[in-house]
């Protein structure tokens, strides 16, 4: 089980992925605004997606967990 | 090229050894007990310790050194210093120093090393030669050849069991600590860290030019768990100071999955760098066109400014091919930070990462960039500089994690600079840190892609701010704005400013790479050797 973590701080836009979704370390699984810019944030990891972990339009803190990855 | 002779080497004539003992010239006892006793050194901490330390995933340290250098090059110093026990004059038992040290080559080129030994003591002071620590530093210094640093446990640092051997304590000094600084202004310094590494350990990864740690393997922490455990905190050593923290705070430069790899970076990073700051980085043969267009640089950068694009195949596609060496990855990542060669010149190369909040200078991206601005200065490498920079990060994390002092300490460090610059601007350049593109005060070489967007503020946000009280006393609040927006549009294009040669040239994307081989074709005669006025701070 790994937990990926928003690389900025900002506004998540929205989820790119849903629970069940297989991804691998480019795909893009969230959009963040953070100066101004939209954000995409990838996976890092392969895996499948079993958990999102914050609300859309919710304020991040950089470091802050976003989804949770299974094998 | 250097070569140390290979031992054992006959020199004048040979006696057999029963002529020797006729003539009274037989020293062969003598040398018997050197090799009996370098045979007990290379036993290390015995049969179960060497064993132990390959059941945790680790090598040894011989068989560290042996991967390291090239193959018979290593000369060991202070083959059989270590602590012996004598029954009379019998010697009975023999435990090595628990450091190895000596010198060798790397790619054909010397670099003094020494390496902890954990399967003595767990690398603990109270089994090391503190001389001996030392004299691999001062090898380095003093010949002016690069150091690595092999550390596993505390590498001479202390254990409250000296108490009972020496039978009084002492104020805290670390002698010698004056030429492993010196070192850092001097020749190229590699810390590696292979085990748990704690205390002066610590400090000898982290006073470094580069500095890794092996993942799982690897932690390094001022103190371990057990002394953290009496100040209320119950951590494991991964958790503690593990590579998931410390190769994403900066502690050290870089995480790798393998003390192989580890040993593999550390031969690359040594391979475009001088010597020591005495002399110039050695310009290679280069078989990759200078003058080779890259397609697709002409359709990389998003018109839109809200969307990112990534900088790193830019970076690729610029350099001589594969010979970009990323330093820093998971810290500090509005920033990459790395070596490259340019038509065969070692520079360092800065880039902006939009992925990271749109290429920001954040506090922890400030550091890894002054790191390599004084890196490069130190060893005389030409600076390439890809700016897409809106400017500092703003918000409240930002003004928690005191950005703008990092920031400064960054501009003084490029500032102070003193090898040639070379600035592409490839798409934002804001507010102070877009001012630190390049040093102020010198030529820099700068080219512009048409993507190029500047300003003391962008107008997003900018304008709210200049215009609030406009803003606040129309009508149709949304509606001016969009006048005034366009109005500042209008004056903003790449070309207005190179009219007034705010910017130099404004180029075609595709001909990035001949330019900056131009420019390091220039900037390499412009290399002086020596000591820099700025030294290196760790």
């Amino acid at each position: 089980m790994k937990r990926l973590l928003s690389p900025v701080s900002g506004t998540l836009r929205e989820y790119l992925v849903a629970v069940g979704d297989r991804v691998t370390p480019e795909t893009e699984v969230a959009r963040v605004e953070s100066m101004k810019m939209e954000i995409p944030v990838l996976a890092e990891f392969s895996g499948r997606v079993t958990a999102l972990l914050a609300n859309p339009s919710a304020t991040l803190e950089e470091g802050q967990p976003l989804l949770e990855l299974g094998a | 090229m250097y070569q140390p002779a290979a031992s054992g080497a006959a020199v004048g004539v040979a006696l057999d050894r029963s002529t020797r003992g006729r003539l009274g010239l037989n020293w062969d006892k003598e040398l018997d007990e050197v090799a009996r006793r370098r045979v007990l050194a290379q036993r290390m901490g015995g049969p179960e310790k060497v064993a132990r330390q390959h059941e945790n995933g680790k090598l040894t340290v011989r068989e560290r050194i042996e991967r390291l250098l090239d193959a018979d090059s290593f000369r060991e110093v202070g083959s059989i210093a270590g602590a012996a026990r004598y029954d009379g004059t019998q010697l009975v038992d023999f435990v090595p120093a628990n450091q190895v040290a000596g010198h060798g080559t790397i790619d054909m080129r010397p670099v003094a090393i020494v390496g902890d030994d954990f399967t003595v003591r767990g690398g603990a002071s109270d089994a090391s030669v503190y001389e001996k620590l030392l004299y691999p530093e001062r090898l380095a210094h003093d010949l002016r050849m690069p150091i690595v640093r092999l550390v596993d446990g505390t590498g001479g640092g202390g254990s409250v069991r000296t108490l009972e051997s020496m039978g009084f304590t002492y104020v805290p000094a670390l002698p010698g600590w004056h030429i492993l600084d010196g070192n850092l202004t001097r020749v190229p310094v590699i810390g590696l860290a292979l085990g748990s590494v704690a205390g002066l350990g610590a400090a000898r990864v982290a006073a470094s030019h580069y500095s890794l740690m092996v993942r799982e393997t690897a932690q390094i922490f001022a103190a371990g768990p057990p002394v953290v455990a009496h100040a209320g905190q119950q951590v494991t050593k991964e958790e503690l100071g593990g590579s998931q923290l410390h190769a994403r705070n900066g502690t050290v430069d870089d995480e790798v999955e393998s003390e192989e790899v580890a040993f593999a970076r550390t031969r690359r990073f040594l391979s475009y760098l001088p010597r020591s700051v005495y002399e110039l980085p050695a310009r290679v043969a280069c078989d990759d066109d200078p003058n080779r267009r890259e397609d697709s640089l002409a359709t990389i950068v998003p018109h839109d400014e809200r969307k990112v694009y990534t900088m790193r195949p830019i970076v690729e596609a610029i350099v001589d091919r594969a010979s970009f060496f990323e330093i820093g990855r998971l810290w500090g990542r509005s920033v990459i930070c790395g070596l490259a060669r340019f038509n065969g010149v070692a520079c360092a190369l800065l880039a902006s990462d939009p992925y990271h909040y749109g290429g920001a200078w954040t506090r922890a991206s400030s550091e890894k960039l002054t790191r390599l601005v004084d890196l490069a200065d130190t060893f005389h490498l030409p600076i390439v500089h890809l700016v897409d920079v809106p400017g500092f990060q703003i918000g409240v994390d930002a003004e928690r994690a005191a950005t703008i002092r990092a920031g400064v300490r960054a501009m003084s460090a490029i500032e102070r600079s003193s090898v040639p610059w070379c600035t592409i601007l490839v798409r934002k350049c804001f507010g102070v840190a877009g001012a630190a593109n390049r040093p102020a005060g010198r030529l820099s070489m700068r080219y512009a892609w048409p993507s190029g967007s500047w300003g003391s503020l962008p107008i997003a946000g900018g304008l709210e701010a200049a215009y609030r009280a406009d803003l606040e006393a129309a009508a149709d609040p949304p509606r001016l704005r969009a006048q005034i927006e366009e109005r500042l549009r209008a004056v903003t294009s790449p070309l207005r400013s190179a009219e007034r040669f705010s910017v130099e040239e404004i180029i075609d994307p595709r001909d990035t790479r001949r330019l900056i081989c131009e420019f390091v074709q220039l900037a390499h005669h412009a290399l002086v050797p020596g000591p820099t006025a700025q030294p290196f701070r760790p």
